[in-house]
């Protein structure tokens, strides 16, 4: 089977030991595996060119480049995200997480100590930073003012946060500008430093504004360095090799009915290239309907335990009602969800992450 | 039930004149600040309830219109002594109202409307709801028609975010940046070079192109007119922090038993103590409970050691049961054991630092967990239900603590 390096280890482990170089000849990947092996050579089959850096990877790397997890507030997206990065960090792949949201929420799923604007490798093969809006868009402005004392200046004054709020967009573009130039970091080898960049994105209501910003801009006749920016951002997005956004639901009415609005807008409205939507948090199916009889049966014979019985009971509704929300939420998009697997576990740790992560495989395969 | 009302969270509601619901995204924050609502105007009051982003199924319980900004009567039973009235928060409309309100002239007013920057601007001001939200809070309070308003925040990282947003919108608005935008050259100061002035013009000749937006012009024409508002604006700030501190406005936590959130939501409720006023209960919801007297499984369970079927009364089905399914139960009866664990574990360590955040000569805030409902009310039933739930409930009280 896979073997998956906990953060935590990592941490633990002496400085020397969580050097790449060092880390690198862990055995992450099992190549036992079949679907695994299927997969891997596949891609290295295949080589690919990225359509817009026109890079060819040596012994490449397919599928999305840029997994962007949005949802509601509270249906798991900073869970989901790292479990993204954990499938592909299982399948050898170089990843970078990046918080936007919720500052902390990241590096306590993955037990590492605080996040700041610099990625830092949190395990062998893993990133992850926490991007704010104010170094970003700080960023931004050195990129579009050359001279250094010029963009200080402007960026010390009250005016500037004024003329940015006056600027519709500018703060969403400097956060995905920071992250398409991720996107494009090469090695010492000229390959992608990051083969994905893993985006937990701030709830589905500031998210698809986030989204749409480089749209909306570039359909404007932009000249200039930030028309570049906004446009070469939009390619990125909109390119289906490229981006997968993650939709992400619980089984409850305002999450299933939230992510099926968020589905539509960014499928249909924004024209994204979006993954299956996510169910998260599904009771396993252990009873078949023969099984429920039975315990009808029993009860009336009171022939079982009564807490056994409750707990049964208990699973067979949890169970049913994630059912007919999956099957709400496949009738609105039009696709089958993915199912992740409720997490019974009291630690939530990296390790509790893998069946969530075996789940979202599908995510990463080759459009 | 009722006798659990003076122990529960409607104590302390009782005598208030605002309540504050806070707290993250997706603990429901809105369908508890409908119930307080729901469950004060039951039993006599006078309540408007302000929600900020409620959902579709809720606004139908509520049967709330899309307008917002408008008050609306929400049909309660006839058993019910008060009357409640619901608006949805209407940000833009808020601003605008209020700089027409506070203008100088009809004149001033339709210049700073029509400006293209602050049509931009307006919507996101101060970069918060938060201080819309007041802003209607103000309002509302101000009309004098109800004895109690109940507000639902926007999700919130940072407490500071609703405490200070009309500290920040007057730093803003008061600084001299406004004096700047007039004149935006002046941000270079007086020894910056004709190359530096060149580039700056070229910057914001470039934002202009790309907006459509003339911002040079519209931008020191807004700092102008604006200035005329400024001084209005002052003393709402004013009379929003008073109202923020006042004995009268109690303060409810929302929040869930996620054990990612608890770090952020201990550091959320200090913030709110140094902002000098005190949580005056927690609420945790969406507590996942199974059983309907909700008692600990015994041990053996929990090992799966004891035999999953009961005394032999009923001999015949027992010979059909397989030992999978036996075994499926028995892994539920686990499963469960190990979630509520992980869940009273989590809700320890909130409670801990709750309660230790809140410590001092003030008493502790009341305590309340909710059972996850689910499916969430749909109904103005169902949120009088869950107003019950608030009322008496699983309140634990620990204020003689």
């Amino acid at each position: 089977m896979r073997r998956r390096v906990a953060p935590g280890d990592a941490r633990g482990a002496p400085a020397e030991a969580r050097h790449a170089s060092d880390v690198l000849r862990v055995p992450v990947v099992d190549v036992g595996a079949p679907r695994d092996r299927a997969r891997r050579e596949t891609v290295r089959a295949r080589g690919v060119i990225d359509p817009i850096a026109g890079l060819q990877y040596p012994g490449g790397v397919a599928g999305p480049r840029l997994v962007i997890v949005t949802g509601k507030g509270g249906v798991g997206k900073t869970t989901v995200a790292a479990a993204v990065a954990q499938a592909a960090v299982t399948a050898r792949r170089r990843v970078l997480l990046v918080e936007v949201a919720t500052p902390g929420r990241l590096a306590s799923v993955l037990d590492v100590p605080p996040l700041n604007g610099e990625p830092r490798v949190v395990l062998d093969g893993l990133s992850a930073v926490a991007l704010e809006e104010s170094s970003a868009l700080e960023e931004l402005v050195h990129q579009l003012m050359p001279l250094r004392l010029l963009s200080r200046r402007l960026l010390s004054s009250d005016t500037f946060r004024i003329i940015a709020a006056a600027v519709p967009g500018i703060i969403e573009t400097a956060l995905l500008a920071r992250i398409i130039a991720w996107l494009e970091e090469q090695d010492r080898r000229g390959r992608p430093r990051y083969d994905l960049i893993v985006l937990d994105s701030p709830a589905s209501g500031h998210s698809v504004p986030l989204l749409a910003t480089p749209r909306t801009l570039s359909g404007l006749a932009t000249v200039g360095p930030l028309g570049t920016i906004v446009r070469k951002t939009q390619r990125w997005l909109a390119d289906p090799a490229v981006t997968r956004a993650l939709v992400v639901a619980i089984p409850e009415d305002w999450a299933v009915a939230e992510a099926v609005e968020l589905y539509a807008s960014l499928r249909d409205g924004l024209a994204l290239p979006v993954a299956r939507p996510v169910l998260n948090a599904v009771f396993p199916k252990r009873f078949s309907r023969g099984d429920e009889a039975l315990l009808e049966e029993a009860e009336s014979s009171h022939s079982i335990d009564p807490q056994l019985l409750e707990a049964g009971r208990y699973f067979i509704r949890r169970r049913a009602i994630a059912m007919e929300h999956g099957r709400a939420l496949r009738s609105a998009t039009r696709e089958r969800p993915i199912e992740l697997p409720f997490l019974f576990s009291s630690s939530m740790t990296w390790e509790d992450l893998a069946p969530l992560a075996d789940a979202l495989d599908p995510v990463l395969e080759v459009a | 039930m009722l006798d659990a009302v003076a122990a529960g969270l409607l104590g302390m509601v009782e005598d208030a004149r605002v309540v504050v619901c806070l707290g993250p995204g997706g603990v429901g924050k809105t369908t508890s600040a409908s119930a307080i609502a729901v469950a004060a105007a039951m039993g006599g009051r006078r309540v408007a309830v302000l929600t900020v982003d409620p959902a579709a199924r809720l606004k139908d319980a509520l049967e709330l219109p899309d307008t917002p900004g408008e008050l609306h009567r929400v049909p309660l039973p006839d058993s019910a002594l008060g009357t409640l009235d619901a608006i949805l928060l209407d940000a833009k409309g808020i601003f605008d109202e209020l700089v027409r309100r506070l203008a100088p002239t009809q004149a001033v007013a339709d210049r700073v409307l029509d400006n293209p920057v602050y049509r931009n601007v307006a919507g996101a001001f101060a970069g918060s709801d938060a201080y819309m939200a007041l802003e209607q809070l103000l309002d509302i309070v101000q009309s004098a028609e109800f004895d109690l308003v109940v507000v639902d925040t926007p999700p919130a990282s940072h407490a500071l975010e609703l405490f200070d947003a009309p500290e920040r919108i007057l730093a803003l608005l008061d600084s001299r940046a406004l004096e700047y935008l007039g004149e935006p050259m002046r941000i270079l100061g007086g020894a910056s070079s004709r190359l530096a002035r060149g580039l700056l013009s070229a910057v914001l000749a470039g934002l202009e192109r790309m907006t459509g937006l003339s911002l040079l012009s519209d931008i020191s024409a807004l700092a102008t007119d604006f200035g005329a508002v400024v001084p209005g604006f002052r003393e709402r700030a004013r009379a929003i922090r008073a109202l923020l501190r006042a004995d009268d406005t109690r303060y409810v936590l929302l929040a869930a038993p996620d054990p990612h959130a608890t770090r952020d939501l201990i550091a959320f409720a200090r913030e709110v103590e140094r902002a000098g006023v005190t949580l005056d209960a927690v609420v945790v919801n969406r507590v996942l409970r199974f059983t309907p007297e909700d008692q600990a499984a015994p041990a053996s369970l929990a090992h799966g050691s004891a035999a999953p079927l009961g005394p032999s009364s009923g001999g015949a089905p027992r010979r059909r049961w397989s030992a999978t399914l036996a075994r499926h139960l028995v892994a539920c009866a686990k499963d469960l054991d190990t979630l509520r664990a992980a869940q009273d574990a989590v809700i320890d360590g909130l409670r801990d630092g709750l309660l230790r955040a809140a410590e001092g000569d003030r008493s502790s805030p009341v305590w309340v967990e909710l059972p996850a409902l689910s499916p969430a009310p749909t109904s103005l039933d169902g949120i009088i239900a869950l107003a019950r739930a608030l009322a008496g409930g699983r309140a634990r009280s620990t204020s003689a603590a």
